[in-house]
C-alpha cells in the first residue's frame, strides 16, 4: 500500500452516485497526483509531505473519543461532531427548517443533492478535490429550508486524535440554503494530544446558496503543527444572495483554504477574508477565485497575515469578470506583517476582466513591526513581547472586527 | 537628609557613530524638581532616551543609579515600572490599538511588578475618566487609536494623563510645552503639579523659560555640548532668557 490512493472497503457501492464520483476522483487523482513546483496552483505551496507513503486512511473512531467537545465551543450553537474525520454525533435538538444527517445518507434518500453534488468542483484540475471525492463518506449534508433564519451558529468540529499512525482523513460536506434562507456556520478543526502529530484533513465544502439565501461561514484552523490541512471550499451563489467567509489559519505545517465563488445572478454578493499567523517552518495559503458571473455582482476580500520564523505565507488572489458582466465590483486587498527576516510571503493576484463599466481593485502590502510603536509602549511598562502581540491584534484587528456574529468574533480573537 | 533618586556619573553616550552626551554629571535626591535648558541639538532628547533605555543609543562609559541600582542594566519596559517615565517630545502613534486598551496594559504591568491585583475593567475605566477630566481629555478621545488624529496638545495631554495614572517616582518630561497654547499648557503643568508629594521627582527638558513659570524648579541647569555647563536656582533660566544661550557656551 502506498501513496494516499488506498485499496480501502469503503461501504456502499452499489449506490451509483457514490460509484461515479469515487471512479471520476481516482481517475482525476491519478492523473494529476499530488501537486509538484510545476503544478501552477501550488507553486508556492508545496505539499511534499503529502508525497511520503505512511498515511493511512481513518476508517474507525478513536478509541478514546473526546467527549467534551461540545463544551469546547464557548457559545450556544448546533455542533456536529468528527473524530478523526470520522462523523462522532451531531447536535440532539435541530430546530425545524434545518435539516442534518451525514452525506451518505442524504445521498441515498435525496434527489435534489444527487443533482448538486460536485457541479462545481472540476475535479480534474484540483487534485484534492479528485481525492476527497474517490474517497466520497463522511461528511454531512446541511440544509436550511425557505425563509427559515437559525438562531444559532451550526459547528462543525473535527477533533485529530494521535495514534501509532499517521492518519489521513475525507471530509466532503454539502451545505444548502434554499430560497432567503439565513444561517452561519463555523468549522473548527482542533488537535488533541502531541503538538507534532502529523496527520492529513483532505476537506471539501460544497455550499449553494438559493436566491436571498445569506450564509456566514467562518473557519478556525487549528490543527497541530506537522499536520497538512487542505481545503477547498466552492460556493455558488444565486440572485442577490450573499456568502460571507472569515477564515483565520493559525496551525498546520501546510495549511491551504482555497475558496471559490460562483456568483451567478445579479445582486450576488460575496466577502472573502482571512487572516493567518504562524512561526516554525509553516506554510499557510490563501487561495481565492471569485468569480462574477453576471451583472451587478459585487465582491471583496481583506486577507492579512503575520509570519514569523521561518514560516511563508501564501496568497493567490483571482477576480474573474465575464464578458457580459457589467456594473460589477470586486476588491481585493493582502497585507502581510513580516516579524523575521527570514518569513516570507508570496502574493498572485490575478485579474481577469472581460466586461467594461466594472470596478475592480487589487493590493498587496507587507511591513515590519514599528520599533518606535515597540519603544513607546515599553517605556510604559509593558514587556515587549506583550507589546508585539498588541501590535500584531491592532494589525489583525480591521479583518477580525467584520466578523459579525460576536460570540464567534470573541472566541476566534482568544485564538490569536 | 533626603534620598539619592537618581545619579549619573561621568556618562558618555552615543547615537550611531556620534558622541553627544560627553562626561555628564547629575544627581537628584527625592522631591526634587530640576531643570535642564539648552540649545536645539544640544542633546536634551538623547540624555532622555538614553535615561529610558532606547535602543540605538549607547553608554559608551560612566554610570546611572536609580533608586541605589544599576539603570542600564535594565530593560526599558524594568526601567518603567521602577517608577522612570519619559514623557517624550514627540508622543508615538499607534494605528489599531485605543487609547484605554494601551493604558490599561501599561497599569497592570506596573501593579504586576508591584505584585498588585490586575485592575478590572470597570474599576480602570472609572479612574482613567476621573483622571482625564482632569486633563480635559473627554471619554471620546481614550476610545481613539493611541495618539491618532490627536493635536499637539493633547498629544501632550494624554502624555500628562499616563504620568497621572502611573504615578513614576521620576518623570522625565522632555519639551512638554511645545505644541502647547498657554490655556493648555496650564493644564499640564497642572497635572505635572499634582505628582509633586514631596517624594516624587521631575526633570524638566526645555528649550524655553516659559513652562517653568509654571512648574516651578528647584535646580535649573544649563546643557550644552554633551554636559551641564552652568547650574543654579529658578533665576537662572531668568537669566538664560535674556542673555541667550551663546553667552554661556562663551563663558565655559
Ligand atoms: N537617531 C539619531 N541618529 C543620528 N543623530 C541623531 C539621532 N538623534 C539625534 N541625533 C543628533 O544628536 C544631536 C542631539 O539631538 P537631540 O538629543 O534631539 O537634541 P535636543 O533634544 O537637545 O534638541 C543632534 O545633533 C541630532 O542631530
Ligand atoms: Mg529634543
Amino acid at each position: 500500500m502506498a501513496g494516499l490512493v488506498q485499496d480501502i472497503d469503503l461501504m456502499q457501492p452499489d449506490l451509483p452516485i457514490l460509484r461515479y464520483w469515487r471512479d471520476r476522483g481516482k481517475k482525476a487523482f491519478e492523473q494529476q497526483g499530488v501537486p509538484t513546483v510545476k503544478t501552477e496552483a501550488w507553486r508556492y505551496t508545496k505539499p511534499r509531505d503529502l508525497n511520503s507513503d505512511d498515511f493511512v486512511l481513518s476508517t474507525s473512531l478513536p478509541i478514546i473519543t473526546c467527549s467534551q467537545q461540545e463544551e469546547q465551543i464557548p457559545f450556544p450553537c448546533y455542533p456536529i461532531i468528527f473524530e478523526n474525520g470520522i462523523f462522532y454525533s451531531q447536535a440532539k435538538e435541530i430546530p425545524s427548517g434545518l435539516k442534518v444527517m451525514p452525506l451518505v445518507d442524504a445521498l441515498f434518500q435525496k434527489i435534489e443533492i444527487q443533482e448538486k453534488l460536485g457541479s462545481n468542483l472540476e475535479v480534474e484540475t484540483h487534485p484534492f478535490a479528485a481525492l476527497n471525492t474517490f474517497y466520497l463518506k463522511q461528511g454531512v449534508y446541511i440544509q436550511v429550508e425557505s425563509n427559515v433564519e437559525l438562531d444559532r451558529p451550526i459547528v462543525l468540529i473535527n477533533h485529530s486524535s494521535v495514534g501509532p499512525e499517521n492518519l489521513f482523513f475525507n471530509l466532503h460536506n454539502v451545505i444548502v440554503l434554499d430560497k432567503g434562507a439565513k444561517a452561519e456556520i463555523v468549522e473548527y478543526y482542533n488537535y488533541n494530544g502531541a503538538l507534532k502529530s502529523r496527520y492529513f484533513a483532505n476537506i471539501v465544502n460544497e455550499i449553494f446558496l438559493a436566491p436571498c439565501a445569506e450564509l456566514q461561514h467562518y473557519k478556525m484552523q487549528n490543527e497541530a503543527f506537522k499536520a497538512n490541512h487542505v481545503a477547498y471550499n466552492c460556493v455558488e451563489v444565486e440572485k442577490e444572495a450573499t456568502y460571507k467567509a472569515f477564515c483565520l489559519q493559525r496551525g498546520a505545517n501546510i495549511g491551504r483554504n482555497e475558496t471559490r465563488v460562483l456568483l451567478k445572478d445579479k445582486g450576488a454578493k460575496t466577502t472573502v477574508n482571512a487572516a493567518y499567523m504562524m512561526n516554525g517552518w509553516a506554510t499557510l495559503d490563501t487561495t481565492t477565485d471569485v468569480e462574477h458571473l453576471s451583472e451587478e455582482t459585487y465582491s471583496s476580500q481583506l486577507i492579512k497575515g503575520v509570519v514569523g520564523g521561518e514560516a511563508r505565507g501564501v496568497f493567490q488572489g483571482k477576480i474573474h469578470i465575464a464578458p457580459h458582466a457589467v456594473k460589477t465590483q470586486g476588491s481585493q486587498l493582502h497585507k502581510a506583517l513580516l516579524l523575521s527576516d527570514t518569513a516570507e510571503i508570496d502574493v498572485k493576484p490575478e485579474l481577469e476582466i472581460f466586461a467594461d463599466d466594472v470596478k475592480c481593485s487589487h493590493g498587496a502590502a507587507s511591513g515590519e513591526l514599528d520599533e518606535e510603536q515597540l519603544f513607546y509602549m515599553q517605556s510604559r511598562g509593558i514587556d515587549r513581547e506583550e507589546a508585539k502581540q498588541i501590535l500584531i491584534d491592532a494589525y489583525l484587528d480591521d479583518v477580525i472586527s467584520q466578523i459579525e456574529n460576536e460570540n464567534v468574533k470573541t472566541w476566534i480573537k482568544s485564538f490569536l | 537628609m533626603s534620598n539619592v533618586l537618581l545619579e549619573i556619573e561621568n556618562l558618555y553616550a552615543k547615537v550611531g557613530d556620534k558622541e553627544i552626551i560627553k562626561d555628564f554629571n547629575l544627581t537628584i535626591n527625592e522631591g526634587e524638581v530640576h531643570a535642564i535648558m539648552g540649545p536645539n541639538g544640544a542633546g536634551k532628547s538623547t540624555l532622555s532616551y538614553v535615561l529610558a533605555g532606547k535602543p540605538g543609543y549607547e553608554v559608551t562609559s560612566g554610570s546611572i543609579k536609580f533608586k541605589g541600582r544599576n539603570l542600564l542594566a535594565l530593560s526599558t519596559e524594568e526601567r518603567a515600572r521602577e517608577g522612570l517615565f519619559l514623557c517624550m517630545q514627540y508622543p508615538v502613534e499607534i494605528p489599531g490599538v485605543p487609547t484605554a486598551t494601551f493604558l490599561k496594559h501599561a497599569v497592570n504591568a506596573q501593579r504586576k511588578h508591584q505584585k498588585l491585583p490586575e485592575l478590572d475593567t470597570m474599576e480602570f475605566i472609572k479612574i482613567l475618566r476621573e483622571e482625564g477630566k482632569k486633563l480635559g481629555l473627554d471619554n471620546e478621545m481614550i476610545k481613539r487609536f493611541v495618539n491618532v488624529g490627536f493635536s499637539g496638545g493633547e498629544k501632550k495631554r494624554l502624555e500628562t494623563l499616563q504620568m497621572s495614572i502611573l504615578k513614576p517616582s521620576l518623570s522625565i518630561l522632555d519639551e512638554a510645552d511645545s505644541g502647547l497654547d498657554i490655556d493648555a499648557l496650564k493644564v499640564v503643568a497642572e497635572g505635572v503639579n499634582a505628582l509633586r508629594d514631596g517624594k516624587r521627582s521631575l526633570l524638566v527638558i526645555t528649550h524655553y523659560q516659559r513652562l517653568l513659570n509654571y512648574i516651578v524648579p528647584d535646580f535649573v541647569h544649563v546643557f550644552a555640548d554633551g554636559h551641564i555647563v552652568k547650574s543654579g536656582d529658578k533665576n537662572l533660566a531668568l537669566e538664560l532668557e535674556e542673555k541667550g544661550y551663546a553667552e554661556f557656551m562663551r563663558e565655559k
